[in-house]
């Protein structure tokens, strides 16, 4: 039978990580089918009687790109053949001491249905004479090396993986024994080295397990998102032609071409100005008030027994994130020589940080806002007056926040040359999404040496925050972006439910398209026609996702959770009762995950704690009748 | 030859005239193209309606929401024109946003528009360096002209790079603004429209935005090859329920 070798083009089809994983012992139905779900390229089954991990369940059906490889220990080879014909086998795998000679015949067989790959395995303690290899070359298809010990396979430690060093043969091979979380970073210094050119696949087994045989899920899910390499090698940064893998860009009509391209052209330059940055930080530290503190949070810490750290956006001037992002933003419209600034809000938000803003400079402001939103969010409204800005109502479309920016896109249009447009999120053409990261990621310039100070180390295990347009989320993450062992969680507004068809959770339920002058994420009909979200949160309540978190999304560095409103208001409340603070609903969403997520008592988590609650008490009292 | 190309090619100032279609009911867009044609419009765009359609102003963006609400999507307009070219000969141009068009599949797309007989397509949202880089060669496939739009503010290097990759008509856009906003042409506008004569481009160009009379119309195509006449007429059509066409383009041509 002519044998279909896939193997070679499997060496890089690995979605998660650059080497395949097989995951080995399998036994219990319906935990088979949870670890399938994790799309492993192999799945291992023994059927060896001593094992305590044999198999002699029902096949369940497994998804497609999943090889079923059965293990076998100095079997009878017709029992293998009719075991690998009965359960439609792709791979054998052979760990006894089975001879090159009866490696051909099972490789050669003519009474198997569908060809196999043989895989043989080799035991290696503290040397290994890889003399022994020649005589396989040409009867398998790879070679796995395992640590020797009392049983074959199973027994739960590593060998000195230097030895693989002097790896004399181009075949490829599986690296197995012993290998768990604990070996993550050894794992990532392996594949630095030159053992590792020739490892075709990782196999795990008893690191996993919560009995043998059953695997332990959240513990594998963390392996792979741990082992995903691209941390090191995916830049999550815009590219210069201003996508973030394939989504941003600048999808913008003709007539904005000027405004946008002078933006681009510039806003590097005038960053990188010692003036400018001299003037932002000043107004920071002075006008906004940071640095903002990174909280321990005690009690929250002990109830759910790990530690929290919070990041204190609430404390800023103006009470949000939102006004790092205004500041920055004034100081470029006056660099550009603009006169006139306009802005989008939903909540009102960042309406209230850009009217600060013009208040501070002089400068002429309107802010469009969603003819709804101007209903449901009076006390901004005031505050934008008070503060000397005209408020034009959207009432076009859904009359929400994505009408609202599409309006003062409209006006951008209708004013090419004077105006200036502050975008409020990490949202909208090239170079916004990098030019509102970049102002930001003073939130997690801060936590690099507020962490140092508290923990002695400047990565935490993970950065958390809410997303709505993503532009806490992206300040919150931007220095930790390519730090492979800072592991990034997202939470988006399921609203009511991600499912209920009143929902804000755009990874979930957003396909690519363009919104707002950049390729992303974004809720749509079949028709592509944009769609109106829901969340309790206005911060929250967009149809997009900034183009870096769709990118995230897509490259899986970022673990991406959606919080209902039930879930975020009693979190909210629960943050008021154990430390004394009361959140925005938008951070509330963020603290939820403490509920759905158990972190380990040592890990280091920091969330953004981008707003404070008061603009939501209205919210926060009808909702608890308080 | 594509059926703008030789429309181009007659000896006479062309009118345009863009329509949301779906609007004001479902099921006036054959009839309103057909009645367009029978009074001498020279080309027809037929707005595909977008839920954020960011270049409009007011006027088209209310004949959007509710064209949409009428429960006009891609598919039924495809099917809606499936027969035109059986009674229509003039051209005729989709004019949309690229999302829809990027969800129907951009290639599925323009395969369709081929089969139905439109002849170009105007995408104000899909940048000509996009274009360029990804779709080009697929419309070109399909026989398909893309215009592209350049505004006052559009310095001559890009109206260059634009009038390079162009193989209609250029989309001259009066003055800076989102369709209907001004009205009336001024000094500024005369010293655009001859900077972009003096650039002596290949492809002729058709004035838009801002052009809703004779008087306008006239003004507009002293120095352009034709003009293009939207929210005008949206507003006609929602006065006159999709009737009297005729009076509407009498008063332009007279
Ligand atoms: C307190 C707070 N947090 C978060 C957000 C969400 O915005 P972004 O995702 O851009 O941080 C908002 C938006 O209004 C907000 O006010």
């Amino acid at each position: 039978m002519e044998k279909t070798k896939t193997m070679q083009q499997n060496l890089s089809n690995s979605a998660k990580t650059d080497m395949q994983l097989k995951i080995c012992g399998m036994k219990y139905q319906d935990n088979i089918k949870q670890v399938a779900a994790l799309k492993p390229d192999y799945l291992g089954f023994i059927f060896y009687e001593k094992s305590p991990r044999h198999f002699d369940g029902v096949m369940p059906q497994l998804p497609e790109g999943i090889k079923k490889t059965g293990v076998f220990v100095n079997e009878n080879l017709n029992t293998v053949i009719e075991t690998v014909n009965k359960f439609k086998l792709q791979a054998v795998q052979l760990h006894g001491e089975e001879s090159a000679f009866y490696c051909n015949m099972l490789n050669t067989s003519k009474q198997l249905n569908e060809p196999v790959e043989v895989i043989k395995v080799f035991s290696v303690k503290d040397g290994f004479n890889f003399e022994v290899l020649k005589q396989y070359e040409n009867v398998c298809d790879y070679f796995l090396f395992d640590t020797k010990g009392k049983l074959p396979g199973g027994n739960g430690y590593t060998f000195d993986w230097s030895l693989l060093n002097n790896y004399p043969s181009t075949k490829p091979y599986f690296l197995s024994g012993g290998i768990g979380l604990d070996q993550v970073d050894d794992i990532k210094k392996f594949k630095e080295s030159k053992a590792a050119k020739y490892c075709y696949a990782l196999d795990v087994n008893s690191k996993f397990e919560i009995a043998p045989g059953l695997k332990n899920i959240a513990i594998l899910k963390e392996f792979q998102n741990k082992l995903s390499d691209k941390t090191m090698q995916e830049n999550y940064n815009v590219d210069d032609k201003g996508y973030y893998g394939n989504f941003g860009g600048a999808y913008i009509p003709e007539m904005l071409y000027p405004n946008v391209e002078e933006l681009r052209q510039n806003y590097l330059k005038v960053m990188a100005e010692p003036e400018f940055k001299k003037e932002f930080d000043k107004l920071l530290k002075d006008y906004v008030g940071r640095p903002s503190p990174l909280y321990f949070a005690k009690r929250l810490s002990e109830k759910y027994n790990t530690k929290i750290y919070l990041k204190r956006e609430d404390l800023n001037h103006t009470g949000a994130h939102k006004i790092n992002n205004t500041i920055g933003q004034i100081l470029m419209a006056q660099r550009l020589g603009k006169k006139r600034i306009i802005a989008e809000t939903g909540a009102g938000q960042h309406g209230v940080a850009t009217a600060t803003v013009c208040a501070l400079m002089g400068l002429e402001c309107i802010v469009y806002m969603g003819e709804i939103d101007i209903a449901r969010q009076a006390p901004n409204v005031a505050r934008m007056k008070m503060l000397g800005a005209t408020v034009i109502p959207a009432k076009s479309g859904s009359r929400t926040l994505k009408d609202a920016t599409n309006e003062a896109i409209r006006d951008w249009i209708n004013n090419p040359v004077d105006t200036h447009y502050i975008i409020g999120s990490a949202i909208g053409p090239h170079p916004y999404p990098d030019m509102v990261t970049r102002f930001q990621s003073v939130i997690s310039e801060e936590i690099k040496w507020q962490l140092k100070e508290h923990e002695g180390r400047e990565n935490p295990d993970y950065v958390v925050a809410c997303i709505g347009g993503g532009s806490n989320a992206a300040g919150t993450y931007y220095h930790f972006l390519h730090e492979p062992n800072v592991n990034i969680i997202a939470v988006e507004a399921a609203g009511l439910g991600v499912n209920s068809g009143e929902s804000a959770a755009t990874s979930v339920l957003g396909k690519e398209g363009i919104i707002h002058g950049c390729k992303t994420l974004l809720m749509q009909t079949n028709d592509g026609q944009i769609t109106e979200p829901y969340s309790i949160s206005a911060g929250l309540d967009y149809p997009g996702v900034g183009p870096m978190h769709a990118h995230l999304a897509k490259t899986g560095r970022a673990e991406f959770m959606s919080i209902t409103d039930d879930e975020a208001m009693k979190s909210g409340l629960e943050l008021c009762e154990l430390e004394g603070i009361i959140p925005a609903i938008e951070s509330s969403h963020a603290l939820a995950i403490f509920k759905q997520k158990q972190f380990k008592p040592n890990d280091v988590v920091v969330m953004s704690l981008s707003g404070r609650g008061d603009k939501d008490l209205n919210n926060y009292i009808e909702y608890f009748k308080i | 030859m594509n059926r703008i190309n030789q429309k181009l090619q007659e000896n006479k100032k062309l009118l345009s005239i863009y329509f949301t279609a779906g609007y004001p009911s479902l099921n006036d867009t054959v009839s309103i193209i057909q009645d367009l044609e029978k009074n001498g419009v020279d080309m027809i765009e037929i707005g595909l309606p977008f839920s954020d359609p960011l270049a409009d102003g007011p006027t088209i963006q209310d004949s959007s929401t509710q064209a949409l609400k009428n429960g006009m999507t891609t598919e039924v307009l495809f099917n809606q024109l499936k027969d035109i070219r059986k009674t229509v000969n003039i051209p005729l141009i989709i004019m949309g946003y690229f999302n829809p068009m990027l969800q129907y599949g951009v290639e599925a797309f323009c395969k369709k528009c081929k089969e139905i007989g439109i002849d170009g397509l105007i995408i104000p949202d899909l940048p000509v360096d996009v274009y360029h880089e990804e779709y080009q060669a697929t419309f070109e496939k399909y026989g398909l002209i893309n215009v592209f739009l350049i505004t006052p503010q559009t310095s001559d290097e890009r109206i260059r790079f634009i009038d390079s990759v162009s193989n209609g008509f250029i989309y001259m856009v009066s003055s800076a603004s989102t369709t209907g906003a001004k009205s009336g042409f001024g000094n500024e506008q005369a010293a655009y429209f001859e900077r972009i004569n003096s650039l002596n481009l290949k492809n002729p160009q058709i004035v838009g935005f801002g052009i809703s009379n004779n008087s306008t119309f006239k003004a507009a195509t002293k120095y352009a090859k034709g003009a293009i006449i939207g929210s005008a007429f949206v507003k006609h059509i929602t006065a006159n329920n999709a009737q009297n066409i005729d009076a509407f383009v009498n008063s332009i041509l007279k």
